[in-house]
């Protein structure tokens, strides 16, 4: 499974790239694929297959996911991103 | 005694009659509203404020400090700034942050409440007991950073300075009060300031509040600090707010156009990942602040300018405009006249569909021309359209004719869709006068409520209602009446944050908002204040602030969106769709669940 990956505000400094692809059927599954890829994101971001309090995932711009277990369809769009708004 | 945090007292100044005196405030008082926003609040209906010109020589302001400023807690060093608001003719209390905040307070008082006319422009100097009004008339016209050199150089370094640009002296109903490039920003206060002839007010003072637990506070804001530099701020201390502005455009939520779009082609060249490439970059803070969010950079000309998203979204994309020099131009140039970026961004773009639409003849003034905008900013303040130099007063109507540009736009959006008239109203920008922020109501709906019912008018530093459209709790474009707690909630830790006062910033570090802030004031204060009682502190400032806008004047048909967001769906956004009567069946939940009547109406 085939996911596309968006990076925004600190997830997307960390990667250094605005967009990646990553494998896994889960959630969480795509973030440890993305944390062995991009090891500054995963250590910064990720905790295990969770996200660190401070970072949230959308799903094709439309819902907010965060359980590990979130089942993706292949070609999804993942967004990550920095959590608050403001300013 | 007083209670430890406090001085128990304000000082409240006369400027007509130069009488100054010191006024006790009851330690109830100030258990109940704590500071910032909230005393505030309470000293304006205290003193009849609500029904008083904004402008008139008898309206008050205050300058308002808190118990935890001038301790060593991260964020602590802010002020509010509280007035009846001459852009809404509702309560506004705008908040800044740095060194006046901690030399306000050292001058002994909790606050500093400005009322009556000073005979010309002055200064108003305080230190500690002694309060002098010094005429300044050689101060007229200078830029906000030139008032703050030419104080500091005339009274020294110990004195902190706020100060009004040219907007503020020539009460520009969106004008700023400034201190150290940071502002109380929204509303107009720099307009009241303005009107009282005070160009600057400079503080310093030897008197420190004592605290309750010293070695416990110290403690504690060591470990506060600590965990400030985690995951929860890297986003504001690496990136700053404006890291919002690509998110919001792929969600379609970013204002474009004054509110014709959710996105925008242009964003990623004014993003601040393309600004870091092209330009130097510095990082500032405030006093006391261990996040240091502020990103500052670079002109092409020398200087710089800080970044935040709501200048560079209100003065990029909702004008249109993708040319990063002239985005930081106008920045830079609101700043040192004194205007609030997003009212000057959102009655600009306001503007540019106007002539757009041939409702007033300004064939120049056109989306994304970064030199229309900046030569409408500065004919904002100089009320001077050099191609109708003689006109006295705006003439509109059917896109026919129009006198003076300046003067027009100096009224805010609200206002001169009002003079333009032929329904221009509808897409005006604004809820009850005050520009709308970066974050397009139609795709972000809880945030749309929190817009509606806003004391302060269109407002996402009173309501964090976006929080929740960021995250799991709501669908962001179909939430439902079941949700209003929810914007109720963020709402009441806002006046809370806003009266400790602590940067929201901090709001990410903070595992039990309630919790540690009952502790917080606990080891400042030695009230063994409740997370429940706190919780009471808040809906007692936003009822007390609904009461303020009631005895102004308010009815319930002001809580609502402009038209265009009620009928026109994003265009690049099908889901990003909002009803007027979704909206209103928000408002209703809203009123009900905060023990309203449906309407919105309470006991004053």
């Amino acid at each position: 499974m085939l996911v596309n990956v968006e990076f925004y505000g600190i997830p997307r400094s960390r990667a250094q790239v605005p967009s990646a692809s990553a494998t896994g059927v889960t959630l969480g599954e795509i973030l440890q694929d993305l944390a062995a890829r991009f090891p500054a994101l995963g250590e910064t971001c990720f905790h295990g297959s969770l996200l660190k309090p401070g970072f949230v995932a959308n799903l094709r711009g439309d819902r907010f996911v965060s359980d590990p277990n979130t089942v993706l369809q292949d070609g999804d769009k993942l967004l990550l991103l920095s959590m608050d708004a403001g300013g | 005694m007083n209670t430890p945090g406090y001085h128990g007292r304000y000082l409240r100044v006369d400027l007509t009659t130069a009488q100054a005196s010191s006024v006790a405030i009851q330690p109830d008082v100030l258990r109940q509203f704590i500071g910032g926003s909230g005393l505030g609040v309470y000293l304006l209906l205290h003193e009849g404020a609500a029904v008083v010109d904004p402008l008139a020589v008898a309206a008050p302001i205050a300058f308002v400090f808190s118990p935890l400023v001038g301790s060593p807690l991260t964020t602590s060093a802010k002020f509010a700034v509280v007035c009846k608001s001459p852009l809404t003719d509702r309560i506004n209390d705008s908040l800044a942050g740095s060194a006046f905040a901690i030399a306000g307070k050292r001058t002994g008082y909790d606050a500093i409440l400005l009322t009556g006319r000073a005979s010309k422009l002055s200064v108003l100097l305080i230190d500690d007991e002694q309060i002098v009004i010094e005429p300044a008339e050689e101060l007229a016209g200078l830029t906000n950073r030139e008032t703050q050199a030419a104080a500091g150089q005339r009274y020294g370094a110990e004195y902190q300075v706020a100060s009004i640009g040219p907007a503020g002296e020539r009460m520009i109903r969106y004008a700023t009060i400034s201190h150290d490039g940071r502002h109380a920003g929204r509303g107009g206060a720099g307009a009241v300031l303005g009107a009282k002839n005070i160009k600057a007010i400079a503080v310093r003072g030897k008197q420190r509040a004592a605290w309750a637990d010293p070695q416990g506070l110290v403690q504690f804001a060591k470990e506060l600090s600590e965990r400030s530099f985690g995951p929860a701020t890297a986003k504001y201390r690496e990136l700053g707010t404006a890291s919002n502005l690509l998110l919001f455009n792929r969600l379609n939520v970013l204002p474009t156009h004054n509110f014709q779009n959710g996105s925008f082609v242009g964003a990623e060249m004014i993003s601040p990942e393309q600004l870091r490439v092209a330009r130097e970059q510095t990082r500032s803070s405030c006093a006391a602040c261990t996040i240091g969010c502020e990103h500052l950079y670079g002109l092409s000309g020398g200087g710089s300018v800080r970044l935040e998203y709501e200048n560079l979204f209100a003065l990029g994309p909702l004008c249109g405009i993708a040319d990063s020099e002239s985005v930081l131009q106008a920045c830079r140039l609101c700043d040192d006249l004194g205007l609030d970026t997003i009212s000057t961004g959102g009655t600009i773009a306001f503007a540019m569909e106007c002539a757009q639409r041939g409702f007033i003849d300004a064939p120049w003034l056109q989306f994304g021309d970064g030199a229309s905008m900046l030569r409408a900013i500065q004919m904002v303040v100089d009320h001077h359209d050099p191609d109708h130099p003689v006109a006295e007063k705006a003439s509109v109507g059917n896109g026919s004719s129009c006198g003076n540009i300046g003067s027009l736009l100096a009224l805010g959006s609200r206002r001169m869709a009002l003079v333009i008239g032929q329904d221009t109203i509808h897409f005006a920008p604004q809820v009850k006068g005050l520009e709308i922020p970066g974050y397009d109501p139609r795709g972000l709906q809880m945030m749309a409520l929190g817009f509606a019912v806003g004391t302060r008018g269109a407002d996402h530093n009173r309501s964090g209602a976006y929080e929740i459209d960021f995250s799991e709790a709501v669908d962001r474009r179909d939430v439902r009446p079941e949700s209003v707690e929810l914007a109720i909630e963020t709402e009441d830790k806002a006046a809370v944050m806003d009266s400790l006062i602590l940067c929201k910033f901090l709001r990410g570090v903070l595992t039990d908002f309630y919790q540690e802030s009952s502790e917080m004031l606990r080891l400042v204060t030695g009230w063994n204040i409740t997370p429940y009682e706190l919780r009471e502190v808040g809906r007692r400032i936003v009822n007390a602030k609904k009461k303020f806008n009631i005895l102004a004047g308010w009815t319930p048909q002001e809580d609502t969106l402009p038209e265009r967001l009620l009928c026109q769906t994003v265009p690049e956004d099908a889901r990003a769709r909002l009803t007027p009567e979704r909206l209103r069946s928000l408002i209703t939940a809203y009123n009900l669940a905060r023990g309203w009547n449906a309407e919105g109406w309470l006991e004053v």
